[in-house]
């Protein structure tokens, strides 16, 4: 068995370097780091279904309009921190009752997550959105 | 100038060959090559909403992407509101109604773009719907 190779000490070791450099550099520079996702979860009821046909046997409901320049809330405009607030009451005497968001056909997306996300911040899981 | 060192052409070179085919492949396997998803899209925050891990995206999971002009796409391919009600009904009939549906949608698409896609979904009976949002940034802008 010839070994005189591997007991070499002085062996190039110089290309395999260069190489190894290269690849780890190629690859630091590329890497992506992506993003971690969320998901919040609702019901959307039937299309032709309204939001006043379900009031009757149910009356422990929020109702929260969202509209193209925010929220509304107990008839009142009001920024997201304050529903945050007003979530915050109800969620505290019960998590039970069913959130009703209805959203005006021309708002923002956006703020519909930003009130699923308060919602879901106050444990509140009983999401359903009406399009109006 | 002596030169025996460069002259050796019994030089070793299977450790450093097997390294770099070590990582070439490492690499390969581990790159995600195309992006089957609509880039254009801002995701809103939802700090507080389920993260999405791998058991959170079973295989029968359908996410909907719809971008700010309104396009509704499956895996960046457009689709009709036809072909959308016909991909969901299928994955319906598979998986039933309670198969994970996600709306992957831009913060700024209007909602009425939302409502139509929400409509199909629940014409073809599944009511259970998920929103994608951004937990944590940790992409480059």
């Amino acid at each position: 068995m010839a070994r005189k190779e591997y007991d070499n000490p002085k062996a190039e070791m110089t290309p395999m370097i260069d190489v190894v450099f290269q690849l780890m550099i190629f690859f630091i520079v590329t890497i992506k780091q992506e993003d971690i996702f969320s998901k919040l979860n609702a019901n959307r009821p039937a299309p032709n279904a309204t939001p006043s046909a379900q009031t009757e046997e149910n009356d422990t409901q929020i109702k929260i309009d969202v509209g193209p320049r925010g929220v509304i809330f107990n008839g009142r405009g009001m920024s997201l921190k304050d529903l945050d607030g007003n979530i915050r009451k109800l969620a505290a005497s019960s998590t039970k009752s069913t959130v009703l968001v209805r959203c005006s056909l021309d708002s923002y997306h956006g703020t519909l997550v930003q009130v699923l996300d308060i919602c879901n911040k106050h444990k509140m899981y009983n999401l359903s959105i009406f399009s109006m | 100038m002596k030169k025996p060192k460069n002259e050796d052409v019994s030089l070793d070179m299977t450790p450093m060959i097997d390294v770099v085919f070590q990582l070439i492949i490492f690499f390969v396997v581990t790159l995600k090559m195309s992006d089957d998803k609509d880039t254009t899209i801002k995701l809103a925050d939802g700090k507080n909403g389920i993260v999405l891990t791998q058991e959170e995206l079973p295989p029968s999971q359908l996410t909907i992407d719809v971008a700010r002009s309104g396009r509704v796409s499956l895996s960046n391919v457009t689709l009709t509101d036809q072909m959308l009600a016909q991909k969901i009904t299928e994955r319906k009939n598979r998986y039933g109604a309670e198969f994970p549906c996600m709306i992957r949608a831009d913060k700024y698409t209007r909602h009425k773009d939302i409502a139509r896609v929400m409509n199909i979904c629940a014409a073809c009976g599944v009511w259970k719907l998920s929103f994608v949002a951004i937990q944590e940034h940790k992409a480059k802008k």
